[in-house]
């Protein structure tokens, strides 16, 4: 039996999750949010969050009946992310891993949502479209690495979205695309924008004027392109972004074309979350890794595919 | 019991600005906890700025110097708030398990 307790913080979520052997037993979350028209800041969000981590940690323990003593491994999320949030949320994670003596792990940020894409969905080895605030990546895995077929070449599709509810001031609670998502709902016109597809990778800056079709049309066609070079039948959608019920529904449309199974997973888990971290140390401490101290260094880039996947053949 | 600490800022005699804080633990172990949780981030700044950190007894001291003081103002903030946690965190989830 292994028990894991993961630490997240890297953008504007702050969560604390346990996970034992494949069982999430607590998952407390609390999001900053800005007024409408306002995005987050680093020093403003790691202030956030410094504010109630002790207290998120607190409730993970006591909504998971568990004690410091039964967790077996404290991981933490290294990057990418935010400087300021995720040095905050690391230092709490140091801490109590050194005062309960208990091994540390850091975790790569895309990787905890894969893994806890793959927990939750049972999806055997999909091709898979991470889409959130902060990334934008088509991932297959390969021989120990997960490989990034393709990536916006600029911004994130997520960050594509939250700017242009900034604009037309669009309220950010509980999260601006969700807000997007239900006006969207209520639309019947469409309206052509540049579409910007250049191989395996998608460009969005040049279409900060909105629309779900063209942004999740983009992402739709790559996710296409991965899947035919890799001979994939599964697609596993991960990230805030996947929360989105039109991106599924187009990306359905596209796998039952190809015969193929899409998996996504709520807004508990694709949401930024502290339990999937912890399922990502899971995998990691089981197969051996383990972080020292002088090592535990916080980075703001972090490529998903730097890690070594010690644990899939 | 609660750690308190001393600090000083100087820019009198050395052409560059300083700063030393000397925090005293409860005991040696909970000092070497803070050291090994605050040191391994990088500064975010890269360049004018140098901080070294080190345990003595039951005392973290850290040293700063900067180029100038508006740059070793925000390092020292930033590692005040960032000590206050650690402590906080040790406060709350303390004493440290028997080795």
């Amino acid at each position: 039996m292994t028990v894991v307790i993961g630490f997240e913080g890297s953008a504007n979520k702050i969560g604390i999750g346990i996970i034992r052997d494949g069982e999430v037993l607590s998952n407390p979350r609390r999001t900053y949010i800005t007024p409408p028209g306002q995005g987050f800041l680093p020093s403003d969000t790691a202030r956030h969050h410094r504010a109630v981590i002790l207290t998120v940690l607190k409730e993970a323990l006591e909504q998971a009946g568990l004690k410091p003593a039964d967790i077996d491994c404290v991981a933490y999320t290294k990057g990418p992310g935010m400087g300021a949030p995720l040095v905050t949320v690391a230092l709490v994670a140091r801490t109590v891993s050194q005062l309960w003596g208990k091994p540390l792990l850091g975790v790569n940020h895309c990787i905890g949502h894969i893994e806890m894409g793959r927990l939750i969905t049972k999806a055997n080895n999909p091709t898979v479209l991470y889409v959130s605030g902060g990334n934008t990546q088509v991932i297959a895995y390969s021989e120990r690495r997960y490989r990034i077929f393709g990536e916006t070449i600029d911004i994130a599709v997520g960050n594509c979205l939250d700017r242009f509810a900034r604009v037309i001031k669009i309220s950010n609670d509980p999260s601006p695309g969700y807000n997007i998502e239900q006006m969207a709902k209520k639309g019947s016109q469409y309206v052509e924008l540049p579409y910007t597809v250049k191989g395996m990778d998608v460009s969005f800056s040049g279409i900060l004027s909105y629309i779900e079709e063209t942004l999740f049309s983009m992402l739709v066609e790559i996710t296409e392109r991965a899947m035919a070079h890799c001979g994939s039948q599964e697609v596993l959608i991960v990230g805030g972004v996947g929360c989105n019920l039109r991106l599924q529904e187009m990306m359905g449309v596209m796998c039952k074309e190809r015969g193929a199974k899409l998996f996504a997973t709520d807004e508990r888990f694709c949401i930024d979350n502290g339990a999937m971290i912890a399922q990502a140390g899971w995998e990691m401490f089981r197969s051996g890794q383990v972080t020292e101290l002088e090592d535990s260094w916080i980075t703001q880039r972090y490529r998903t595919d730097e890690v070594e996947v010690t644990w899939r053949d | 019991g609660t750690p308190r600490g001393q600090g000083r800022a100087t820019q009198l005699s050395s052409p560059f600005p300083v700063c030393s804080l000397d925090v005293p633990f409860p005991s040696s172990r909970e000092a070497t906890i803070a050291l090994r949780s605050l040191s391994p981030d990088k500064e975010p700044r890269k360049g004018g700025i140098s901080k070294l950190i080190t345990v003595s007894g039951s005392t973290l001291s850290v040293r700063w110097s900067a180029d100038e003081a508006r740059i070793l103002r925000v390092s020292v903030n930033s590692f005040l708030d960032h000590l206050s946690l650690v402590m906080e965190t040790m406060e709350m989830f303390g004493p440290p398990v028997a080795v």
